[in-house]
């Protein structure tokens, strides 16, 4: 890896950092708190292009497509979170949309640190296995890191929007079952610990969490609620889910097709294009759901939680809690 | 009138979703559970144990894609999704070249968002209407389709959005249709080939109700190499395949590679794999081949001398050396010998080794698919379907009253996504009769603060 390349890397997860501060610390200054947010924007702003010119500078040094391991999806996927959340705040004019930025920073910032800890083979530029020498490889795996990222904000904006709507309970607990799962998918990628518990740990505390937090969902703080908010984060999570589900459906049936080109058959049934048929099931459900206006907003919000939650299984999880298959380029072990 | 499809509970939303999650959750616990039919009984046991292995297979999670019960939810999601297609989603189409009623001030107020304002009309003007010129013009800039009479007005954007679920159904019951032409005809299989031996499809697999035909040619692998990145690790893998008739006549002749495949009598053939099958040697000039199998990058070979030590061959492909070790007991690793190269010999305690080279085997995987087109079409249909999704159906009303000199403007639309950008959208648009409002609101209070000022004027004099 060159030192370009590091140092724009670094460039790029530094600033999520302090762009994250910037939105906490502007909650301190009343006054100054609209240009304060500005910055912090601004800042994501410069990371973002950093990150931009790390990608295109790595593609330069490995003379191929930059994503063909764990280490590349991490930075595609920090790219587009942080490349959807300026897209929204540019077109919603920033206004109020803050509240999903200092979750968006988290979250990029997140993955960078997530994957500065991946082990060295995993930064360095090594060559493809004769199954990824192919054009499919930039046409099916983009689409889908896209569409992994849009409903991570997705679920984000639910949280924000469950939180508006006075459901304190309801978000401390999807909050609490979402950091349970990444903690399954960080100790099945960094510790040895055997992976039928940590699959227990993601799927069992996601299931009880879930469930906690619908039952909770009549607990409401009325002095809480504000109406405008809960309303402009529902529509941002639709919109998020409106541009993430095209993606995945492109990203899967390219997926068939590469499949098909390369061996023959454009479905397997392999753990994770079936973990990601899963996903496109669940937002097709919640997609009908909303169309027909079947649920209640807050109910679907917590629809969009599951659906992060499913979306990090099929993305980090059945690489790094051992499911195996034909996807195990992101794997480490 | 026509009478209207209806199949009850099987076209509700709450059935599809139903279907949908539990069709979801049976797959998430196949995507769980390794399949036996892909990885093998040994890899279910190894997952599990033994015996709660056994009790897997019994329940059939081990082949959760062909359980009675997974088939069964796709019937019934094919069934919904039938049902649903014809008597909600395709009648939608006939209801596009609708035009949308034209609402009065009432009517827009009705809609889940809407906005009135009240100001003065300019001076001259009785019959109106400036204010709805304004905002067609608008409207038009933004790409609304405009129906207008006299003073009230719609407008509809991203039409084509509404074809979305029609076309996404199209592709989804053609991909079904795919798979059953596909199920009922086709066939495919994996067979790893040696060196000059031959592909044939005897033991290719396809469904129990089949009406296809197996081909009566079959492949000879006249070559078949491996080409390494300078690390060692595989770059790619090729095989030169003869197609044979049944007299060993040669019909054609072409190279396959990993994404490469190759196509003949409408039969697929993929490179899947690559390995070696065995060494060729000659001891003393007597011919010898030696089986090998995978040892992590390489492919090795032991063979005993005695009880207490072994010679362990290990090649790479089939240009490099073989290295030739020794191991003993006492040993803590095996120790080199020599390296030969293909096609030389070296003499090791006396006997005369020549290393003729490799005998490669090549993995092949083969399928014949006659619904790959109508799938094809089905995932194009679904692609186009979902992109269609993507832009947002929007309705716009507005109406203009004019009451002397007051006018009333309300306008007002609905848009089931990026609804905070439309109602942006519509409060700019009227953002200048807003203005109008507050000023006229202005001048109406100050005539009135003015008016209470020389009445009291009047009355102080009066006194």
């Amino acid at each position: 890896m060159s030192d370009l390349q590091v140092v724009l890397t670094n460039t790029a997860g530094v600033t999520s950092i302090i762009s994250f501060w910037i939105f906490v610390a502007s909650n301190a200054f009343k006054n100054w708190k609209p240009k304060i947010l500005g910055s912090a924007f601004w800042v994501l702003l410069i990371g973002f292009i950093a990150l931009t010119c790390a990608i295109v500078a790595r593609g330069i040094e490995a003379q191929r497509f930059p994503l063909s391991n764990l280490y590349e999806s991490l930075l595609w996927f920090a790219w587009a979170i942080m490349g959807a959340y300026l897209w929204l705040a540019a077109t919603l004019n920033h206004a109020g949309v803050w509240h999903l930025g200092w979750l968006a920073s988290l979250t990029a910032a997140s993955f960078f640190l997530y994957g500065s800890w991946l082990p060295q083979s995993q930064h360095d530029i090594q060559p493809l296995v004769p199954a990824l020498v192919s054009y499919w490889r930039q046409i099916h795996v983009p689409p889908l890191i896209v569409s992994y990222a849009m409903f991570f904000l997705s679920g984000l904006s639910g949280l924000v929007q469950l939180w508006w709507g006075g459901r304190r309970v309801t978000v401390f607990g999807l909050i609490f079952t979402i950091l349970l799962a990444c903690s399954a998918i960080a100790l099945g990628t960094f510790s040895q610990i055997a992976v039928y518990y940590l699959q227990a740990l993601f799927v069992g505390g996601s299931l009880l969490g879930v469930i906690f937090s619908w039952i909770n969902l009549k607990k409401v703080k009325t002095e809480a609620i504000n109406a405008s908010r809960e309303e402009l984060y529902d529509d941002i999570s639709y919109r998020c889910i409106s541009v993430g589900f095209p993606l995945l459906t492109i990203g899967i049936i390219t997926g068939g097709l590469w499949a098909n080109h390369a061996w023959g058959s454009y479905w397997s049934w392999d753990p994770k294009e079936s973990m990601a048929l899963v996903t496109w099931l669940s937002y097709a459900a919640y997609i009908h759901l909303r169309i027909h206006r079947e649920i209640p907003a807050d109910k679907l919000a917590v629809v969009s939680c599951i659906g992060l939650l499913l979306t990090l299984l099929t993305y980090l999880g059945f690489n790094t809690l051992g499911f195996g298959g034909l996807h195990s380029y992101g794997q480490l072990k | 009138m026509s009478k209207k499809l209806s199949f009850g509970i099987w076209s509700s939303v709450k059935m599809s979703v139903i279907l949908i999650a539990l069709t979801a959750a049976t797959i998430l616990v196949g995507a769980w559970c390794p399949q036996e039919g892909q990885v093998g009984r040994e890899k279910v046991f190894e997952a599990f144990g033994k015996d709660n292995g056994q009790i897997v297979i019994n329940l059939g999670l081990a082949d959760t894609y062909h359980s009675p019960w997974f088939l069964f939810l796709i019937a019934m999601l094919s069934l919904s999704m039938l049902a649903a297609s014809f008597e909600r989603v395709f009648p939608r189409l006939l209801t596009l070249k609708n035009k949308m009623p034209l609402l009065d001030k009432g009517g827009i107020e009705k809609l889940p968002f809407h906005k009135s304002v009240e100001y003065e009309a300019e001076p001259g003007t009785e019959s109106g209407g400036k204010s709805l010129d304004e905002i067609e013009s608008k409207l038009k800039k933004k790409g609304f389709n405009i129906i207008r009479e006299g003073n009230k007005l719609t407008g509809e954007q991203g039409l084509i959005g509404r074809l979305a679920p029609s076309v996404t159904h199209v592709g989804l019951l053609s991909l079904l249709v795919g798979v059953t032409i596909t199920s009922w005809t086709g066939f495919n299989g994996f067979q790893p080939v040696k060196l000059g031996e031959c592909l044939s499809f005897e033991d290719s697999q396809h469904s129990k109700l089949w009406i296809g035909s197996l081909p009566n040619w079959q492949g000879r692998v006249i070559e078949t190499r491996r080409e390494n990145h300078p690390t060692g690790e595989p770059k790619q893998w090729y095989t030169t395949l003869a197609i044979e008739d049944k007299f060993g006549k040669v019909l054609k002749t072409a190279e396959l590679s990993v994404n490469n495949p190759l196509t003949y009598d409408n039969v697929d053939i993929y490179q899947s794999s690559w390995g070696i099958d065995s060494i060729a040697l000659k001891f003393n000039g007597q011919k010898q081949t030696i089986p090998v199998n995978p040892m992590g990058k390489r492919f090795a070979a032991f063979l005993p001398l005695d009880q207490d030590s072994v010679m362990i061959f290990s090649v790479l492909d089939q240009k490099s050396d073989l290295r030739i070790f020794a191991k003993r007991s006492n040993w803590e690793a095996p120790k080199i010998l020599t390296e030969i190269k293909p096609g030389q010999s070296a003499t090791l305690g006396g006997v005369t080794l020549t290393y003729d080279g490799i005998i490669p085997r090549t993995g092949l995987q083969y399928k014949r698919d006659p619904g790959i087109f109508v799938v094809y079409t089905a995932f194009g249909f679904i692609m186009i379907g979902v992109l269609l999704a993507f832009i947002p159906h929007r309705h716009v009303w507005a109406c203009e009253e004019q009451n002397d000199n007051k006018i009333s403007l309300a306008i007002g639309g609905r848009s089931p996504k990026a609804k905070i950008a439309f109602e942006r959208m519509i409060e700019k648009i009227i953002e200048p009769y807003e203005k109008l409002q507050i000023a006229w609101q202005l001048k109406n209070q100050t005539e009135k603060i003015v008016d209470e000022q020389i009445r009291e004027e009047i009355c102080q004099t009066s006194k």
